[in-house]
């Protein structure tokens, strides 16, 4: 069942034909360019405008008709791409300031339309050591999957969403349409409305599953948009880890001196449904290809005592648009939250993070630690909403910046909204610095040189998401990324020779 | 602006009483090109004063409302406001036309006689050009000019000119663009190289009928060296039939100058206020902001500090105290543009009876100016559950070596601290009302004694819910 993804999508999208023609035709080669290496379609276009047209009512049915899907279906993508024509790409007034999609030039970029739901022949269905379930996927294609026979007899899930749906339509459908996604987010509405290919997640009731469950997709393939959504349901009581990785589909792309690199479009959901009772812990590492453009949303409901973890990596990408919502809507719920960044070759990062409390004794611990250099950028805004029945919130929020560069810039818009007064806590607090000279004279003191106790200090100022990835793999590999980052620092600072 | 400001007027405007002052000249109702050009000619003004208005005029048309701003605001209708009167010479109420609950205020205030029949809007200009004159003749010999911004404008266009409208352009925001068009009293301030004001300058000495005007614009200029404290507002509450107030404060703090602007802003209960106040401070100066708002329907104010020469540092002190039906949205904004500057906010707000506090604030740091070091803080204390408190900083760091701390908490009285108090004998009013005097001590304690002194009852006041 592997149907040829390329070519369906091309022949019937509805414009599809004029769509493949434009890259050609926007070349800065093709049209004079204002300033060398800035095409001029990119220098018109507005900050908070997308890079991107593909998007409308028309692919939305083609979508539903082409995957066969169920007339509710097919009504949410359509609703779906009404809100996404009608919704700003930012709601909320407080950050209108910080959007700036003019990096991205994806108008030929094309979208997959019918995905394979199994595996690919000759597809890999062996576990990862340590790992009790894999789903690997190369843009909409899936390469890997494997789920621990016994976790499979205890009804725990790993599918792609078509499978879901052809395996259980009506099951399915609640996480579908009942989403935590935001209904004000244009970029939410965008994956709701087009996507082509999807990953489930299910641990049903009392379920414990001990070792993670590790979920990769590799994507990023320029001239291409891939819109996926990860759903991931754990059950009362039950509880599970897993590791998201977001890769590159295949080795750097290198162009000509002068001809930018073609880019490409993922975009991703992480809609997470928590039962009472139940615990997630939830590891990713985004090290997607420098061309890029990923809109990440994730989206959380939390039950009665319900715990979710989040350790979140942000090192790829050339522009990074994520909002991660978290309602804590059942009493005692808790969300913890880490979040990295290391910025490297004008890179942008733009992460909105809002926290709800709603139910009573919630408590919501987040934190946001960005590293910049080499012209990147970081604009992390968070809100705290503490709502007026949440009695007994304790809430804080941290974000903080270490600048390497005088070309790399930080903001940090760290929220507050609150209408209850019986708070625990409800604090945010942000620095920004650089190196603390302190630190680095007693490692110095010790022997250590200054270059390598830099190097020290700024990865150790990341670790707290190295330390929560749960497989001793992976953290070595999101160790050698960082390690990667910091060496490219080094080698474009070093002198010419 | 109608409906919601006659609700506001029957329930809660007590103290409203009708002035029946005649104007000897006023523009009809609305803002029209001609309204400009009108009030320009009712004060003779020089051709680049008309052209300066014209062109605000232009910008707030086409400037569109903010959508962030209370919502209330939003609802602005311009075309019902009258834009100037000049009020006539000489026209005096009587003291017996005050009611008695606006007495009472003042007595519980303790704010002298003399003050009193000011601040009440009846005729006190005599009693208070005596002060103002023996102030006025100190501050002359040592070369402060201090008067309307009409008169300033008269007498010494050229300092005008030179620094009018650079700190804060028309076309900084449709209120500044409002203001600039139909602006109307004011102060004009300057003080000399080297010259050391040694008390503070009082808005309310320069007693006439457009000194507390609907927009009034502010200019203080501090030349080199040189050190100021000027206050404006004062604890009682300011009784006004305008249910605006667009004001415009520039403060220039020349090379090594010092200056302190401190506000306390009473407003009654039905007033809008939406203030934009920006200072550049250059090389080595210091420039202050004291701010405190407490009455209002709705405020909109950041007092704002561009730090544009090397070593110059700034500090804004901002409490608010948002009661039923109050929307305090105030803050504060510190931009660095030069090396080695330094600045520091801390906020206090508190929110009561449904009232809501919004903390926005800005700290920028550009690119070239090194070595910034910066500070925030923002506390908020919410009393009980029908209020709000919002707190939205900005905070743009575009250097590698800015040193940067913000923090924010949000909580309530505690309950411990309130138990503590009681058991020393004090009722649970009296202990509530100790402890947020305390929380916003970090204000109280920058004030003039006796300034301090008056907040310290307003406060009191507004916790026992008798005011407003």
């Amino acid at each position: 069942m592997t149907v040829s993804t390329e070519a369906s999508a091309e022949a019937s999208t509805p414009d599809g034909a004029t769509a493949v023609l434009k890259p050609a035709a926007l070349t800065p080669s093709a049209k004079p360019a204002l300033r060398p290496g800035v095409s001029p379609a990119r220098s018109r276009r507005a900050p908070a405008e997308l890079p991107f047209t593909f998007a409308d009512a028309a692919l939305a049915a083609a979508l539903g008709e082409e995957r066969g899907e169920p007339a509710w279906l097919r009504e949410d993508r359509t609703a779906a791409a009404a809100d996404f024509a009608r919704l700003p790409v930012e709601s909320n007034q407080l950050y209108t300031g910080y959007v700036d999609f003019r990096a991205a030039d994806l108008s030929g970029a094309r979208p997959f339309l019918r995905g394979a739901d199994a595996p690919a022949i000759g597809a890999d269905a062996s576990l990862p050591e340590g790992a009790a379930g894999v789903i690997e996927l190369r843009d909409d294609v899936v390469v890997r999957l494997a789920l621990e026979p016994d976790l499979v007899a205890r009804g725990v899930v790993l599918e792609t969403l078509g499978a879901a749906m052809a395996r259980d339509a009506a099951g399915i459908r609640d996480a579908l349409l009942a989403t935590p996604l935001p209904t004000d987010e244009k970029l939410a509405a965008l994956s709701r409305g087009f996507w082509s290919q999807g990953i489930h997640l299910h641990v049903p009731d009392g379920v414990h599953v001990e070792r993670p469950i590790l979920l990769r997709w590799a994507a990023g393939t320029p001239e291409r948009a891939l819109l996926g959504r990860t759903i991931i349901r754990i059950g009362i009581d039950a509880s599970a880890s897993v590791i998201e990785d977001q890769v590159a589909p295949g080795p750097a792309i290198a162009c000509a001196a002068g001809e930018p690199v073609p880019q490409g479009l993922v975009g991703a959901t992480s809609e997470i449904h928590l039962g009472a009772g139940a615990t997630l812990s939830f590891a990713s590492i985004q090290d997607l290809p420098l061309a890029t453009t990923l809109l990440h949303q994730r989206a959380a409901t939390l039950g009665r005592g319900a715990t979710l973890k989040l350790a979140l990596a942000q090192l790829g990408a050339r522009i990074v648009r994520s909002r991660i919502d978290n309602r804590l809507m059942g009493q005692g719920s808790s969300v913890e939250q880490v979040e990295i960044v290391f910025g490297g070759t004008d890179q942008l990062f733009d992460l909105t993070s809002y926290t709800r409390h709603v139910g009573e004794d919630t408590t919501g611990n987040l934190l946001s630690k960005a590293v910049l250099q080499q012209g990147s950028r970081a604009y992390i805004k968070g809100l705290i909403r503490i709502e007026q029945t949440a009695r007994g919130t304790d809430s804080f929020l941290g974000e903080f910046g270490m600048i390497l560069d005088r070309k790399s810039r930080s903001v940090t818009v760290p929220s507050l909204e609150i209408d209850q007064p019986d708070c625990k806590r409800a604090a945010h607090a942000s620095s920004v610095g650089p190196i603390d000279p302190a630190q680095l004279f007693y490692l110095e003191s010790r022997g250590i040189t200054p270059d390598e106790a830099r190097k020290f200090i700024t990865l150790g100022f990341l670790e707290p998401v190295v330390a929560r990835v749960p497989l001793e793999s992976e953290r070595e590999r999101l160790w050698g990324l960082l390690e990667a980052k910091w060496a490219q620092r080094r080698d474009e600072d070093a002198p010419a020779a | 602006m109608t409906v919601a400001r006659e609700e506001i007027v029957s329930q809660e405007y007590k103290y409203g009483f009708h002035d029946d002052v005649t104007y000897l000249a006023e523009t009809k109702v609305g803002l029209t090109r001609q309204t400009v050009v009108e009030i320009s000619g009712f004060k003779a003004e020089p051709d680049w004063m008309l052209q300066f208005r014209l062109r605000a005029y232009d910008h707030f048309l086409a400037r569109a409302m903010p959508t962030w701003i209370p919502e209330s605001v939003q609802h602005l209708d311009f075309s019902k406001i009258v834009y100037y009167r000049k009020p006539s010479e000489g026209e005096e109420k009587s003291w017996d036309d005050v009611p008695e609950k606006i007495k009472q205020t003042f007595e519980k205030l303790g704010i002298p006689e003399a003050e009193r029949k000011f601040l009440a809007g009846v005729g006190a200009q005599y009693d208070s050009e005596v002060v103002y004159h023996s102030v006025r003749e100190e501050l002359s010999k040592i070369g402060v000019v201090f008067m309307g911004m009409d008169q300033g404008l008269r007498e010494y266009p050229e300092i005008v000119k030179k620094y009018f409208g650079t700190v804060i352009p028309p076309e900084d925001n449709k209120f500044a663009a409002l203001n600039s068009a139909v602006w109307s009293g004011g102060s004009f301030v300057y003080i000399p190289k080297g010259v050391e004001v040694p008390l503070p300058l009082q808005a309310y000495f320069r007693i006439n009928g457009e000194n507390t005007g609907q927009f009034e614009r502010t200019l203080i200029i501090a030349d080199e060296g040189s050190k100021v404290h000027y206050i404006e507002g004062c604890t009682a509450p300011i009784y006004t039939t305008d249910a605006l107030h667009a004001a415009v404060v520039e403060v220039i703090a020349l090379p090594g100058a010092q200056i302190r602007y401190t506000t306390i802003q009473n407003w009654s209960r039905d007033v809008y206020n939406l203030v934009t106040k920006r200072a550049h401070a250059h090389a080595r100066s210091r420039v202050e902001w004291v701010d405190a708002n407490t009455g209002s329907r709705a405020s909109v104010k950041y007092p704002a500090i561009y730090l544009r020469g090397e070593g110059a540092s700034a500090e804004v002190i901002s409490v608010a105290f948002a009661g039923q039906g109050q929307h305090q949205d105030t803050g504060a904004k510190a931009v660095h543009l030069a090396p080695n500057t330094r600045s520091r906010i801390v906020s206090k707000s508190v929110s009561k009876n449904g009232g809501r506090a919004t903390y926005r604030g800005t700290l920028k740091v550009a690119p070239g100016a090194t070595g910034v070091v910066a500070s925030v803080r923002c506390d908020a204390l919410l009393l009980d559950e029908a209020s709000r408190s919002d707190t939205y900083p900005y905070i743009d760091i575009q250097e590698d070596d800015t040193t940067m701390t913000h923090e924010a908490t949000v909580g309530k009285v505690s309950a411990d601290q309130i138990f503590y108090l009681m058991s020393r004998g004090l009722t649970e009013n009296e202990a509530t009302n100790l402890i947020v005097q305390g929380f916003l001590e970090v204000f109280t304690k920058e004030l003039p004694m006796e300034y301090a002194i008056e907040f310290n009852r307003l406060v009191k006041m507004e916790m026992e819910g008798s005011l407003g």
